[in-house]
């Protein structure tokens, strides 16, 4: 990985001004990009909403959640784990700015707060059209091998 | 379209993890001729899409363990621009077959390594595909993730106002 390593420890004003590290970077770069100069200044705050989004229960309490608020006792029922477990899970959303946490007489009320996940989203946007464009082809290629068996069987 | 075709042709992609990536697509075949789109070079060529602007050279493929996965890219600068070379692991025909692969520039110089297992699921006559992809660290899935945003952070800071102006 050492291109990676090479790239990530320049800035991205840095490699511009270098003529062969901007080659290197922009070679990187190019669509298939497994790399992207964005990525190396990324903010943590996004890190920390993939983060978040990275473990089931996590995902399973943001579920509910897209459903209304809940309270604590609500989000934790469903997962299988002690009530400490799980509000340490709901700590680490709150962390992330994916939840908010309100207290209404005795209770805590927790509310799904979507803009983390719509920028995250934007992140990973580019990476679906193009998997979604090659399926799409995919499609027409899978009927024309379909047709052509098809044909294939009915000659004698 | 009824809604039931429209839910199967989602491509689902999460990231169950720190360093994978997982799509999960329906298909109108079954494995078996999925097997062949996926894995013979003819049929490769035909959906692999590449980057616009550059072209896929060569491509060659030999589903079975120990067989050779490999692919070269040009651009219109560089010939070749990017080569893909990689060695299947396991296979159960129609199944489940996995590969490792390492992404080099031209070059030579290794951009990065990941492994890849795709599954195929028969549900009537359509197949559901599942590819896993595991990378060698965070950093690298996230790039994987996030590529394709070279055109900078403008585009996808007016792509968020957008989103927020609907959403209020």
């Amino acid at each position: 990985m050492g291109s990676y390593a090479f790239a990530r420890r320049r800035t991205a004003e840095a490699v511009v001004r270098s003529p062969e590290a901007s080659e290197l970077v922009l070679a990187i770069v190019k669509p298939i990009g497994i790399l992207n100069q964005m990525v190396l200044d990324r903010s943590p705050r996004l890190d920390l909403v993939f983060h978040a989004l990275a473990h089931p229960a996590r995902r399973a309490i943001i579920r509910q959640l897209t459903l209304g608020e809940r309270n604590l006792s609500e989000l934790a029922a469903p997962l299988k784990m002690t009530f400490p477990a799980a509000t340490k899970h709901v700590r680490m959303l709150e962390g992330a700015k994916l939840v908010r946490r309100r207290v209404s007489g005795r209770q805590q009320l927790c509310r799904l707060n979507a803009l983390p996940l719509k920028e995250a989203m934007l992140w990973t946007e580019q990476f679906r059209q193009y998997w979604e464009a090659r399926f799409e082809v995919l499609d027409s290629l899978l009927d024309e091998m379909k047709a052509e068996e098809q044909a294939g069987a009915r000659r004698p | 379209m009824n809604p039931k075709t429209i839910a199967a042709k989602d491509l689902q992609i999460s990231t169950p993890t720190d360093t994978t990536i997982v799509l999960t697509r329906t298909f109108d075949a079954p494995p078996r001729l999925m097997w062949q789109a996926m894995f013979t070079p003819d049929k490769m060529t035909r959906w692999m899409l590449p980057p616009p602007g550059w072209t896929l050279t060569s491509c060659e493929c030999d589903p079975r363990v120990g067989g050779a996965l490999a692919l070269a890219w040009k651009s219109a600068e560089e010939d070749p621009a990017m080569t893909l070379r990689g060695v299947f692991t396991e296979v159960v025909l129609h199944e489940r077959i996995v590969h490792t692969e390492t992404m080099a520039l031209g070059s030579g110089q290794v951009i990065g390594s990941l492994v890849e297992v795709h599954e195929f699921a028969e549900r009537g006559s359509a197949t559901t595909m599942r590819i896993t992809q595991t990378y060698a660290s965070k950093e690298a899935r996230d790039g994987a993730l996030a590529s394709g945003m070279d055109q900078g952070m403008e585009a996808c800071y007016q792509q968020l106002d957008t989103v927020l102006a609907q959403a209020l």
